[in-house]
C-alpha cells in the first residue's frame, strides 16, 4: 500500500527523515535507509537542510526508489525560482516521485554557504498552490502541460503556533497541502491541544504526521531548546535524561510511550534521529508498531 | 532615504590605488546618517593623509544622486579636475551617477544596505525593497518584501524563536503584521493567499 492510500485510509503511518550524502557515494545514506526498511512507510528526504549543502533530494529519492523504497521528496523555496521549482517538479513525477513535502527552508546564513542568494520567489503558501495547478495539468503561467502531476503534497508545521502562524497553516490548507510532518512533538497533552484547534479550524481531512526525535542526552535537549525553532523539550524529559544511568535507552523509552500516546490522536509519526537511524527499528517495536 | 554603512578604511585602501583623491560627500541621505556630511568626509581627509595619500579637494554636494552636469561641479571644486580618483560618501545611486559624468574613476566609500527611512531620529532599515508593484495595504503598511528577510508574503516561516526572526535580531515581522493588522480591524486581509509576485515589474524601463 502506497504511502499515501495508507495515510489517507486513517492508518497510521510511520515515516523517517535521511539526508543525502555531501558528496556524489551514496553508500551511507542507503546503508541508513537500510536500516529502516519495511518498518517504515515511506522516507523523507531532506533538500539542503540547516542549509547545509547537499545531494539534490530528487536524485537521492530516485536512487532509493529504485531499492524499493518510497520516498516523500522535500522541497524548500530557498533555492530555486518559479521555473526551477517547477521543472524540478515535472521530472521528479518522470522519476516516479510521488509525495512533495514543502517548507520555506532554513536561511542560507544558517548554513555553510552563507553568502548564497536567497531565494524564496515563492512561499510555502504559493509553492503548494503551484504543485495544485501542476496536478491539475497546468504550469504556474496558466499554460497546459503535455502529462500532469500527481503529487500528493504535503507542509510542515510547529505545533506551539502563534494566531499568524495559525492563519498560515490554514492557507497552506487552503492551497493544497494534504498532510502536514509537524516539528518534533514532546508533549501529548500540548500536542492534542494544537490537533484540536486545527482539526475545529477545518484541518479534519488533513492528515497530521507527529515528529519524533527520540532524545540522547540531556545535553541534546538543551541544545534543541536553545536552537531549534519550534521545539520545546519539557524539564520532566530532561529532568529524567539527566537521572537515567543510559540517557540514550531512556530518551528511546520515552520516544516510544509518546508514539503510542499520540496513536489515538494523530494518523502517524516521522521519526527524525539526531545522528543514524540505528535505533529507530527498536524504537518502532518498543512502540507496538 | 537610502540607508548605507560605512566601508572599512582598510577595505577602502586596498581599492583606491591612485594618489591625489577627491573627496565628495552627500548631502542628503548619507549626511543624515552622518556617513557623508561635512564631518565624516574630513575624518575621511584625515585617514587618507595619514595613509599617505594626497587629498586634494573635497565637497559635500547637495545630492550625490542629482547633479546638473559635471561642469558645474568642476566650476564649484576646480580641484576635482586634478584628481585621479573620486571618493564618494554616498549610496550607490550618488556613486553612479557621479560616475557617469566624471573623467576620472569614482570609489564608493559606503556600502548601501536598503530603502529605509528615519522616523523619530532613528535610522529605520529595510523599509521596501522596489518591487515594482507595491501592495503594501495588505501588510498594514509594513511589507514583507521589504522586511521580511524571506519575503513570505502568506504568514510566517516556521524560524520565528518567541517572536525573534530566524535570521537576525529582528522581530519576525509577520508578528508585527499580525499585531498591526489586528489594531486596524483587518485581520481578514491576512487570511487571503496572496499569489507569487510579478518580478517582471521590477527593474523596467518602460
Ligand atoms: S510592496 Fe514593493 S514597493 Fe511596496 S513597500 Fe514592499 S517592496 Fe516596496
Ligand atoms: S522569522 Fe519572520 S521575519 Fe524572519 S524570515 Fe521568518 S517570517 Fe520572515
Amino acid at each position: 500500500m502506497s504511502f499515501r492510500e495508507k495515510l489517507t485510509s486513517g492508518k497510521f503511518t510511520v515515516t523517517a527523515e535521511i539526508s543525502p550524502p555531501k558528496g556524489t557515494d551514496i553508500t551511507g545514506m542507503m546503508k541508513e535507509a537500510g536500516m529502516i526498511k519495511d518498518v517504515v512507510d515511506a522516507v523523507c528526504v531532506t533538500d539542503n537542510q540547516r542549509a547545509l549543502m547537499r545531494m539534490n533530494p530528487l536524485a537521492a529519492c530516485s536512487a532509493l526508489s529504485h531499492e524499493g523504497f518510497e520516498t516523500i521528496m522535500h522541497m524548500t523555496c530557498r533555492d530555486r525560482n518559479r521555473l526551477a521549482l517547477q521543472s524540478d517538479l515535472l521530472g521528479a513525477a518522470n522519476l516516479g516521485i510521488k509525495n512533495v513535502l514543502v517548507m520555506s527552508g532554513d536561511y542560507p546564513t544558517k548554513g555553510d554557504h552563507a553568502g548564497a542568494m536567497p531565494v524564496y520567489d515563492l512561499d510555502p503558501v504559493q509553492l503548494l498552490g503551484m504543485i495544485s495547478r501542476l496536478n491539475s495539468g497546468f504550469d504556474l503561467s496558466g499554460n497546459s502541460l503535455l502529462g500532469k502531476t500527481d503529487f500528493f503534497a504535503g507542509a510542515v508545521s510547529n505545533t506551539e503556533l502563534t494566531e499568524a502562524a495559525f492563519i498560515k497553516l490554514g492557507k497552506k490548507v487552503k492551497a493544497g497541502a494534504r498532510f502536514i510532518i509537524t516539528q518534533a512533538v514532546f508533549d501529548a497533552g500540548k500536542f492534542s491541544g494544537f490537533m484540536d484547534k486545527f482539526q475545529s479550524a477545518g484541518g479534519k481531512q488533513i492528515r497530521v504526521i507527529a515528529g519524533i526525535i527520540p532524545l540522547r542526552s540531556e545535553k541534546n535537549a538543551q541544545f534543541l531548546n536553545s536552537n531549534i525553532a519550534g521545539v520545546k523539550v519539557p524539564d520532566g524529559v530532561i529532568r529524567r535524561l539527566k537521572s537515567a544511568s543510559s540517557p540514550g535507552d531512556a530518551g528511546i523509552e520515552m520516544a516510544a510511550d509518546l508514539i503510542k500516546e499520540l496513536r489515538g490522536v494523530c494518523d502517524g509519526v516521522h521519526i527524525m534521529p539526531v545522528g543514524t537511524h540505528e535505533n529507530t527499528r527498536k524504537l518502532l517495536e518498543m512502540a507496538g508498531i | 532615504m537610502i540607508v548605507s554603512k560605512q566601508k572599512e578604511f582598510r577595505d577602502i585602501l586596498k581599492t583606491v590605488k591612485e594618489k591625489n583623491i577627491f573627496i565628495i560627500g552627500c548631502g542628503k541621505c548619507a549626511k543624515k546618517q552622518h556617513l557623508g556630511g561635512e564631518p565624516e568626509v574630513l575624518e575621511m581627509k584625515k585617514k587618507l593623509k595619514v595613509s599617505g595619500k594626497k587629498v586634494i579637494g573635497w565637497t559635500v554636494l547637495s545630492s550625490a544622486c542629482n547633479i546638473g552636469s559635471w561642469d558645474e561641479v568642476l566650476s564649484q571644486n576646480p580641484a576635482v579636475g586634478k584628481a585621479e580618483a573620486l571618493l564618494i560618501m554616498s549610496c550607490g545611486g550618488g556613486v553612479s551617477i557621479i560616475s557617469s559624468v566624471a573623467p576620472q574613476s569614482a570609489y564608493p566609500a559606503l556600502d548601501t544596505l536598503s530603502l529605509g527611512g528615519v522616523c523619530r531620529d532613528s535610522v529605520v532599515m529595510e523599509q521596501c525593497n522596489m518591487c515594482g508593484e507595491c501592495d503594501i495595504q495588505f501588510f498594514a503598511g509594513i511589507c514583507p518584501i521589504g522586511q521580511c528577510p524571506k519575503g513570505m508574503r502568506n504568514g510566517p516561516c516556521g524560524g520565528a524563536m518567541e517572536g525573534k526572526c530566524e535570521v537576525d535580531e529582528r522581530n519576525c515581522v509577520w508578528e508585527e503584521i499580525h499585531k498591526r493588522l489586528e489594531s486596524l480591524g483587518r485581520l481578514q486581509l491576512i487570511e487571503e493567499i496572496r499569489e507569487p509576485k510579478d518580478h517582471s515589474k521590477r527593474r523596467r524601463r518602460d
